[in-house]
């Protein structure tokens, strides 16, 4: 009997996932461990791998279409051999039956407007749209009698490409806001996308933070100048080029180490303390946001901790993540510095108490002892923390030893 | 020239011919009533005599064409009984291997049958043609044209002879004139006695003949060939002749008084020729052995065709064009 | 080397040189011989071949057609010319019953190398019954080959093609391009059926389009390059066979298709073209396939009247507008 393909669970929050392309077709051979499809789910593209040898006998799920986990993928079986419930012999257990009859195996339903009525989109444009992953349904087409044209899908997937990015949390499950019903007047020009795929993720979680969590932001001045030295004399005593950001991920994993009391989460009636340093580092996508972690960054020397976030970033923006890449914070950084951002007021990564985000650097005059001008280069640091768990004084006690390691940054790798 | 004598021999053949077009006729609507074929088929019962005197008069560079009742036409100028009934029956062994069925029976290439056709009065232009290409490439064929007293209303009778005549093209049409066409009676919607007669408007002479004797149409066929070989131009015959069946058959053919078949038997073509052999000192057991090896011929040609397989299915896109037929028949 | 002469001339030539090359060929029909031809296509012929292979018929054209059909069974190359294309209702059963259908009914015993030369199209003001454009209906009937083209040089390498093929040929002509004169190659050559020509190229929208359409296309493409759409002018030159994968190509490219022809729209082939694209490029198109025919009426007498009757640059200039929302 052909084996069943099924659509496979990719961490614990995916539900369902889209069939984004099929890299084996009917017929062709495949072997356990050849990659047969891709799939997307909100987050991330995964290859599926056979876990069969035989005969691609049938795809079931066709591309663009959305399949929930465990839903039927395709069949692998022998040539010539029969697939699906009706030749299923009479002594098959009954729990295969419910997986072959799953929804997951009917055509997805045409997307209807939000008014209901059908959508009018060219084939050409539904085609591009499902290759894209761009969702029409909110469109307005340019085509005749409002037709959505292939013009207007690369318009809507260059207008996700180009969204604003925001610093966002990722992995935390957050209650959905109420959807908001959509009543604004379009002006002439305007286009309209539907939120969607990370954007929406993104979307939820941001405002879950900022709704739930008190947040206070604490501004505090680093003065780099050694720092940027030290970075030079890395470079010339080892060879090795480490960014600003590699050094103010070790200071901070490293200063996180003495303040446990800022890896706590909130969960209710329970305050959880949280035994590691894991960093999430968000990255900033075409479509929006994710923040891969890196796990006990503070036992990692800085080479490690430069090599695994290099890689987690460069992952992330192929949308090469595993689920466990991007869940399991204690702590966030956010750098918006290489945009020359002074200050902000970063927003908290639910779970975790507090988040960083690391602003541009600048030259700055002062004045010596001696009363004498001289140039310093220097960086703000801007803490946000969940007023539930941490207070003022806490974090600030944070923010200037790390402000301190920073400033003597031979301390950082010691 | 009625008055020739003809030996034993010589009404033999006719008689030989005229068995098997019977012969032939009976077994298809035979098999026809046992539903082994498909579709429709005209029998030529009645008509042998024409059919095998007219023939008689070809020679082997001749060419012809035929109508949807030309199975005794086919048969007098030598059709292999086998390929035909196989066409009857739809088979890959037909003349046109199945794609032509009774209607369309042709063989360009031993016969020089330009095919039967499905279209009355289609043959008369088509005949004309031919006799065109005879005339321009210069060789001494004649084509004869067959056809029914139906077709001679049709547009092409008056428009292809009128060309024939004005060119002088070496075509000879053999009208049988059964009296219907179809259920209609030919002198309810036709004023004159006789058809051929209007041959004489287009400067064409003509012959009206008795269809049941053989050697009256062969006589007369032969003028007709010798006068159109010489480049004179074309020639009308017409034979009168008794349909013994409805238009097709199962045809109860109502629509006909009795006299008609009552006439018809009288003048039966094969008994009266077999009354003309014996007084040529023929016996009845060589009568009898000729319509037994007719019979024994097309008892054959039924098993050919019953043992012969139909065409595969793929076969319905082929020989529609000469050539590019695959991308012609595509879309 | 090239040469610019009419396209009346060009088909002349190309009778000519297939009745020098191969004495099967012979020319029929009316007015043909003595006077040459109402276009004076085959002016001097009847001196040169002889009234055996140039031959004035009486206006029977059921019954000369008929007569091409049985010449060509027999192995001789007929070319018959209509006076218009209008007249083969005249003579519907020897083209559509007899030559269309002889080769298969006798499981290709019969071949029917014969030519009808059938003059088309609107613009002459000729009224109901000498102005219709009837590619519908022989491009229907299996077994024919259907050839409309638009240039010179296509209507003089098409017809040669068309009177070596062992197949019938409907050839078709539009009147109004007789006169013009374009230029031709000076040596000889052919130019094989179901070939189309991409005669612009474009990304925007493909105009499929055939016989003297194809100039009103190229004038419409030209206002519309003028504006920024880029239409590609795909002449079709064959009808049966279709140049398909001539067309996959081009619509492949630019996704949006009209289809412009003459015919009256309600059946036409243009209908016919339209419906298998839809078929089977569906996934291509990001546009409904528009037809821009004439329209479902009589052809009209009266100037004002016929141009309501046939597409112009400007209705295909509409069109392809309507087709881009543009």
């Amino acid at each position: 009997m052909a084996f069943e393909v099924l659509m496979p669970q990719l961490g614990l929050t995916m539900e369902e996932g889209t069939v984004s392309e099929w890299k084996k077709h009917e017929g062709d051979a495949v072997k356990v461990g050849d990659v047969i499809l891709e799939i997307t789910t909100d987050k991330l593209t995964n290859e599926v791998t056979s876990e069969f040898e035989g005969t691609l006998l049938k795809i079931v799920a066709q591309e663009g279409e959305d399949v929930p986990v465990k839903g039927l993928l395709a069949y692998i079986g022998q040539p010539g051999e029969a697939v699906g419930g009706a030749s299923a012999p009479a002594a098959a257990p009954a729990e295969t039956a419910p997986v072959a009859a799953a929804p997951a195996a009917a055509p997805a339903p045409a997307p209807a407007a939000a008014n209901g009525k059908r959508i009018r989109i060219s084939p050409l444009a539904r085609k591009t749209a499902a290759k894209l992953g761009v969702d029409y349904s909110g469109l307005t087409g340019s085509g005749s009698s409002g037709r959505i044209t292939q013009k207007d899908i690369f318009a809507a997937a260059e207008a996700q490409k180009n969204a604003p990015a925001a610093v966002a949390p990722a992995a935390a499950p957050a209650a959905k806001p109420a959807a908001r019903s959509g009543g604004l007047e379009l002006m002439e020009g305007d286009t309209v996308v539907k939120l969607a795929g990370m954007r929406k993720v993104v979307a939820e979680r941001m405002w879950a933070s900022h709704n739930e969590i008190p947040p206070v932001t604490q501004n505090i001045k680093v003065d780099v100048t050694a720092l940027m030295k030290f970075r030079k004399m890395l470079l010339a005593e080892t060879g090795k080029k480490y960014s600003v950001n590699d050094l103010i991920l070790k200071a901070t994993a490293k200063c996180l180490r003495q303040h446990p009391e800022m890896l706590v989460s909130y969960d209710g009636d329970r305050i959880i303390q949280r035994a590691h340093v894991n960093l999430g580092v968000a990255v900033a996508l075409d479509a929006g946001l994710i923040v891969p972690v890196i796990r006990d960054a503070d036992k990692m020397g800085l080479d490690a901790l430069s090599a695994a976030a290099k890689d987690l970033a460069a992952r992330a923006k192929e949308n090469k993540l595993t689920p466990d890449e991007y869940k399991g914070s204690t702590f966030t950084v956010s750098n918006l510095g290489m945009f020359g951002i002074e200050t902000f007021t970063p927003i908290i990564n639910q779970p975790d108490a507090a988040i960083l985000g690391v602003c541009a650097i600048a030259d700055e005059l002062d004045m010596d002892e001696e009363g004498k001008l001289y140039k310093k280069q220097v960086m703000r640091l801007s803490v946000t923390l969940d007023h539930r768990l941490l207070d003022g004084a806490v974090v600030a006690k944070f923010e200037m030893d790390l402000r301190d390691l920073l400033q003597n940054p031979m301390q950082i790798v010691l | 020239m009625a008055n020739k004598k003809y030996t034993k021999e010589e009404l033999a053949g006719f008689y030989r011919t005229m068995t098997r077009i019977r012969a032939f006729e009976e077994k298809a609507a035979e098999c026809f009533t046992k539903g082994m074929l498909a579709g429709n088929i005209h029998l030529s019962i009645g008509q042998e005599a024409a059919a095998a005197g007219a023939f008689a008069a070809m020679q082997p560079q001749d060419y012809f064409t035929s109508t949807h009742r030309g199975h005794g036409h086919a048969i007098a100028r030598g059709m292999d009984s086998k390929l035909a009934m196989a066409e009857l029956f739809g088979k890959k062994t037909g003349y046109c291997k199945g794609k032509g069925g009774s209607m369309h029976i042709a063989d360009m290439a031993k016969m020089n049958h330009l095919g039967a056709n499905g279209i009355v009065g289609a043959g008369q232009a088509i005949s004309a043609g031919s006799a065109l290409a005879s005339k321009i490439a210069g060789d001494d064929s004649v084509t004869v044209g067959c056809f029914g007293d139906g077709s001679t209303n049709e547009g092409t009778f008056h428009e292809s002879l009128n060309m024939a005549a004005a060119w002088k093209l070496p075509v000879v049409w053999f009208i049988e004139n059964n009296c219907y066409g179809v259920s209609t009676e030919i002198h309810r919607v036709t004023n004159t006695p006789d058809l051929a007669p209007r041959a004489a408007a287009y400067g064409v002479p003509y012959a009206v003949v008795d269809g049941t004797n053989p050697t009256e149409v062969y006589e007369t066929m032969l003028t007709a060939m010798e006068h159109a070989r010489s480049g004179k131009g074309p020639y009308v015959v017409e034979a009168k002749v008794y349909r013994y069946q409805g238009h097709y058959c199962g045809d109860p053919a109502v629509y006909r008084p009795a006299e008609y078949m009552e006439n018809a038997l009288q003048n039966d073509a094969i008994e009266k020729l077999g009354r003309r052999l014996l007084e040529a000192g023929a016996t009845q057991e060589e009568l009898d052995a000729m319509k037994q090896a007719a019979d024994e011929e097309m008892t054959a040609a039924v098993q050919f065709a019953v043992d012969s397989d139909y065409p595969d299915p793929a076969e319905a896109t082929t020989d529609m064009y000469a050539s590019d037929n695959e991308r012609c028949v595509a879309r | 080397m090239s040469k610019k002469i009419t396209v009346s001339k060009a088909i002349g030539e190309a009778l000519h040189e297939e009745m020098l090359r191969d004495e099967k060929v012979f020319i029929m029909g009316e007015d043909m011989a003595v006077m040459g031809n109402v276009f004076a296509i085959t002016k001097g012929f009847l001196e040169e071949f002889g009234p055996n292979r140039v031959i004035d018929t009486p206006i029977s054209e059921e019954g000369f057609c008929g007569m091409a059909v049985g010449a060509a069974m027999r192995g001789m190359r007929p070319v018959v010319e209509l006076m218009y294309n209008d007249f083969a209702t005249v003579a519907a059963d020897p083209l559509l019953n007899q030559a269309a259908k002889m080769r298969y009914m006798t499981g290709g015993q019969a071949t029917v190398p014969m030519v009808l030369r059938a003059p088309m199209g609107a613009g002459r003001r000729n009224a109901g019954q000498h102005s219709q454009s009837l590619e519908n209906l022989f491009c229907h009937f299996p077994g024919l080959k259907v050839v409309a083209p638009c240039t010179a040089k296509d209507a003089k390498g098409l017809l040669k093609t068309a009177i070596r093929d062992d197949d019938p040929v409907i050839f078709l002509e539009h009147k109004l391009l007789y006169a013009r004169k374009e230029e031709i190659p000076e040596e000889e050559y052919t130019i094989p059926l179901g070939l189309a020509d991409v005669k612009r190229e474009g990304k925007d929208l493909t105009i499929i389009t055939w016989s003297r359409e194809v100039n009103f296309s190229m004038e419409a493409a030209e206002t519309l390059a003028a504006e920024g759409i880029d239409v590609e002018v795909l002449d079709l030159r064959t009808l049966v066979p279709l140049d398909w994968d001539s067309i996959v190509k081009s619509v492949s490219k630019t996704h949006n298709v009209i289809i412009v022809s003459e015919e009256v729209k309600r059946g036409s082939y243009a209908g016919e073209i339209s419906a298998q694209i839809a078929e089977e490029l569906f996934d291509e198109l990001d546009a409904p396939v528009e037809r821009v025919c004439g329209l479902n009426i009589c052809s009209p007498f009266s100037p004002t009247l016929e141009d309501e009757n046939f597409p112009h640059p400007e209705t295909i200039v509409k069109a392809v507008k309507r087709v881009l929302n543009k």
